[in-house]
């Protein structure tokens, strides 16, 4: 019996990869960023904007693609100092949201991520893997978003379909 | 499978990580003044005691880390994970 979940890809969005503690960070980039969590693996969102905080002084901001220019000319990736990393990831992944009654029961095909709302609460948000390659997790209103390697993007897919039926 | 308590994440799968050898005595700061025998013996020969070994792992497909773990090879037991060496 099929699951009652929705796939969808979802449209490029504004990426950035961020290293460096998150005093350095809210030094160089201000009010460009939103406040930063206070959780590992877990994320704040502010203006439209989402800041995950996904390892050890490692945060990935993402935005609609329209803002894209926008935060790209307010973090000044190429003038950062030597103790941060900013750098504009936006066409490096593909973003899948996995939703519906049943998107819990898929995604425990999909990855071996303990989904608990005690471990990954509603703003969970972790690299982790997904069919065995490398993934962004996180949950949403309606169930989950999964962003993979856009290399792998359409086999991704393609698993997800079949995960779900 | 390993289940290795990342101190960042949480306990994840062993497949999330990947392997990066023993955690090895500090390199010797004078290779010159170590016989050969000691020194082949510190490149290529990895401790493998029956019982609790240090190793290095690369969170790679979670928060990135380096982790050191205490390993035992019999049981596979973890008795201690921490960042960094």
């Amino acid at each position: 019996m099929p699951y009652d979940v929705t796939i969808t890809r979802l449209p490029l969005r504004a990426l950035f990869d961020l290293k460096g503690t998150a005093t350095a960070l809210a030094a160089w980039c201000g009010t460009a960023l939103p406040p930063f969590p206070d959780r590992p693996n877990s994320r704040m969102e502010a203006a439209g904007r989402g800041l995950c905080w996904t390892g050890p002084d490692r945060w990935l901001l993402m935005a609609a693609l329209a803002e894209e220019a926008t935060l790209a000319k307010a973090l000044r990736s190429e003038q950062a100092p030597d103790d941060l990393s900013v750098t504009l990831v936006s066409d490096t992944l593909t973003f899948f949201a996995v939703t519906g009654p049943d998107a819990t029961e898929v995604m425990a095909v999909v990855t071996p991520l303990d989904l608990h709302p005690d471990i990954f609460p509603q703003d969970g948000a972790a690299w982790t893997e997904a069919f065995g390659i490398r993934s962004a997790t996180r949950r949403i209103a309606a169930g989950y978003e999964i962003a993979v390697d856009r290399s792998y993007a359409d086999w991704f897919e393609e698993s997800l379909r079949r995960a779900s039926t | 499978m390993l289940l290795i308590d990342c101190p960042f994440c949480g306990p994840r799968n062993e497949s999330e990580f990947s392997f990066g050898g023993p955690a090895l005595t500090p390199r010797p700061s004078d290779p010159a003044a170590v016989s050969d025998a000691d020194w082949v013996d510190w490149l290529t020969v990895p401790p493998n005691p029956m019982g609790l070994v240090e190793e290095r792992w690369w969170h790679a497909r979670g928060c990135g880390s380096w982790l050191t773990i205490c390993r035992h090879t019999v049981t596979h037991e973890i008795t201690e994970v921490r960042l960094g060496r």
